[in-house]
């Protein structure tokens, strides 16, 4: 069955809500950056901050000069994922499939099989927009597509306002002239690869054959060759459907940049991750670690873990080099977290030669089976030490 | 006695308002696993005209109208609604910018000659005050490039001065069929514009008018009879006084349209009033999706 999924995007959806809160910054160049610290940058600006030059990410020194009429003000997450929580509300009378981001203003509703009931699709985006404006003073911009992926391209072409309807059986016509940095899920690593073909354009991708780009990409070359044609057969999640994921978080004490505590937090919080894998027998897939800095910006970074494990001694070996990755700032960091966004049940072939997982593994069991009897902090592995002193 | 209207060189074109209709897959008029973007083909095969409603939820990008049109028959002609913030939700620093860009994102239809007119379809609470008047006066100005049609919902517009304003503007006033309300338009067979007359049909649903649902406010199924008050004498009268015709359905709800629209076709035929050679021209094969369902 044809899908009819909107999108609602709205743009720069920290300052939106900022504005919103205080009419009075309606008239200024907005910029949320958290202040007093001296190597703050840009966590999202005003369109007419964008326009004088100011990016995410631009220290905010150099932001301040550039456009010093300006008004700074910090982030304030929780109201932006009140904010969301709002939007979503607006958009349930609708579809049970609301699917938002992490307040950053994305919704994705899939209203497929409602026309009957609602009217055509692109009159119930429309209606939707006009009901947000009216309740919560916000101007999404929507498209109309038939999956997640064709929606999302879809706003980023109108950004800041604005709206676009794309039709089932059109989604490779409409992706075709595209630019390929456009096309959500194609990573850095690709474009830099499609780069060396002197490959700027979707189009120009289209040309290749799915054999050709296995020769260059891989594994990756299926998930390349659907993606520039607007293949997406994710499902848009229930509203009352988390994400099926496991989350563990460290608060530090005192705010730290520390490699050493950092490792320490870290491998704590890679056992509690692989405790609850462990016992729901499965093992993690996807892992993804977020860094929250003091002075109120984030960071994260994933990775796929192949072979997939539940055994925290491995999964370790991972966890620290997601941590290399993300940690790129010299400011304190506040909280961190570690998420296991995928896990499966674990592959059951045997190692054809034995090798040194069956000691890990022997540790652990051993470890579980001590925590079982004597309460989780009846033994605890030295490199915690440091993050549990903190 | 009725004539036939092509003997008085009348070129009538019969179709629907919009053509993107899920429902109408369920409801037959579309083969089962139609997808939405290849609707429009399925549709010119039966009728040779639609009225293009994106346009109005949408500002009309050329890339994606060249796109539309290059599969279609050059005798397939459309009309196309003006964006709803230039009708329904104007800004009064930006329409006329945005009336530009509606020409740039039309013009692959001006090019190829099949745009038969550009629809102003104005909102029910617009009345004939003075401001409303003035801001119509300069819209249209500002798109007389375009063969235009105007459709009033409020029945202050209903008056002869404002018929004879279209008609020096050579703008067809659009002639409205939905039900006899207190505010609503009337239905009128005025022709104010010796190129076009436009036709639309919205159903007569009373109770469900301004419910603020459309699949409620659409929901009618035409009788023969009702049709026969147009065949019998308005069109007459109108077919007259144009070089061409524009006829669309807008009762969407459960393939009603495409239904009415294809039977108003046939009744014409059976009448004497358009021959079946002339039907064909109009509606391609005279293909009834419904007789197949």
């Amino acid at each position: 069955m044809e899908r009819s999924i909107i999108h609602l995007n709205i743009a720069d959806f920290a300052v939106a809500v900022e504005k919103l809160i205080d009419s009075s910054l309606k008239d200024y160049p907005l910029i949320i950056a958290p202040k007093g610290s001296a190597r703050a940058v840009v966590y999202d600006m005003s369109e007419e901050a964008f326009q004088a030059g100011i990016r995410k990410g631009m220290p905010l020194r150099k932001a301040s000069r550039i456009c010093s009429s300006s008004r700074i003000l910090p982030p304030r997450f929780d109201r932006y994922e009140q904010a969301m929580r709002d939007l979503v509300k607006q958009t349930l009378p609708y579809s049970p499939f609301v699917e938002s981001g992490e307040g950053d203003g994305h919704l994705f509703i899939d209203i497929t099989g409602t026309s009957r009931l609602f009217g055509p699709p692109v009159d119930v985006a429309w209606r939707l927009n006009k009901k947000i404006k009216q309740a919560l003073s916000l101007n999404p911009i929507w498209s109309v597509a038939p999956n997640k992926l064709v929606a999302k391209v879809a706003t980023r072409l109108v950004k800041p306002v604005g709206e676009y309807i794309v039709g089932a059986g059109e989604e490779k016509e409409f992706l075709k002239p595209l630019r390929i940095g456009l096309i959500p899920g194609i990573e850095k690593a690709d474009l830099t690869r499609l780069k060396e073909f002197n490959f700027s354009f979707v189009s120009e991708v289209l040309a290749m054959e799915l054999e050709h780009l296995k020769i260059s990409f891989g594994k990756r070359a299926m998930f390349i060759h659907d993606t520039i044609r607007g293949v997406d057969h994710s499902p848009v999640l229930a509203v009352t459907q988390s994400k099926p994921e496991l989350r563990a978080d460290h608060e530090f004490a005192e705010d730290t940049n520390d490699i050493q505590i950092l490792k320490s937090a870290l491998y704590i919080l890679t056992e509690k991750i692989c405790l609850v894998l462990r016992e729901k027998r499965k093992a993690a897939e996807k892992i993804k670690i977020e860094i929250n800095y003091s002075d109120g910006l984030r960071n994260t970074a994933q990775m796929m873990i192949r072979p997939v494990t539940a055994n925290e001694l491995t999964l370790y070996t991972k966890t620290l080099s997601l941590l290399d990755r993300s940690v790129k700032r010299r400011i304190r960091i506040r909280h961190m977290s570690l998420v296991c966004e995928k896990y499966v049940f674990p592959q059951i072939q045997m190692e054809l030669f034995e090798k040194t997982n069956r000691k890990r593994e022997n540790i652990i069991k051993t470890i579980d089976e001590i925590r079982s009897r004597f309460g989780y902090d009846a033994v605890k592995p030295g490199i915690t030490k440091l993050a549990l002193q903190g | 006695m009725s004539q036939d209207f092509t003997k008085r060189g009348c070129d009538l074109m019969i179709g629907t308002s919009g053509y993107s209709y899920p429902e109408w897959v369920d409801a037959g008029f579309y083969p089962k696993g139609t997808q939405s973007g290849k609707m429009l083909s399925v549709y010119s095969k039966v009728f040779s005209t639609t009225e293009l409603n994106y346009t109005w939820y949408q500002m009309p990008k050329a890339q994606a109208i060249e796109r539309m049109c290059k599969n279609m028959p050059k005798d397939f002609y459309f009309a196309a609604k003006l964006t709803r913030t230039m009708t329904h939700e104007i800004d009064p620093d930006l329409w006329k910018a945005q009336a530009a860009q509606y020409k740039d994102g039309i013009s692959p239809l001006v090019q190829s000659g099949q745009l038969l007119a550009v629809l102003l379809q104005m909102p029910p609470y617009f009345n004939r005050s003075q401001k409303n008047r003035s801001y119509l006066a300069y819209l249209i100005d500002e798109l007389c490039s375009l063969p235009l049609a105007v459709e009033f919902r409020h029945r202050s517009w209903a008056q002869d001065s404002v018929f004879a304003e279209l008609e020096k503007r050579k703008v067809a006033l659009v002639s409205v069929d939905e039900p006899d309300l207190p505010n609503l338009f009337p239905k009128l067979d005025v022709v104010t514009n010796p190129d076009l007359f436009y036709i639309r049909f919205h159903g007569r649903n009373k109770d469900a008018w301004g419910s603020g649902s459309m699949q409620k406010q659409f929901d009618y199924n035409y009788t023969d009879k009702e049709l026969d008050e147009w065949t019998d004498t308005k069109l007459e009268k109108m077919t007259s006084k144009t070089k061409k015709g524009a006829i669309f359905f807008n009762n969407h709800v459960r393939a009603q349209a495409p239904e009415n629209a294809l039977r108003l076709i046939s009744r014409l035929i059976k009448t004497g009033k358009i021959q079946d050679r002339q039907a064909e021209d109009i509606n391609g094969t005279l293909n009834n999706p419904f007789e197949h369902s």
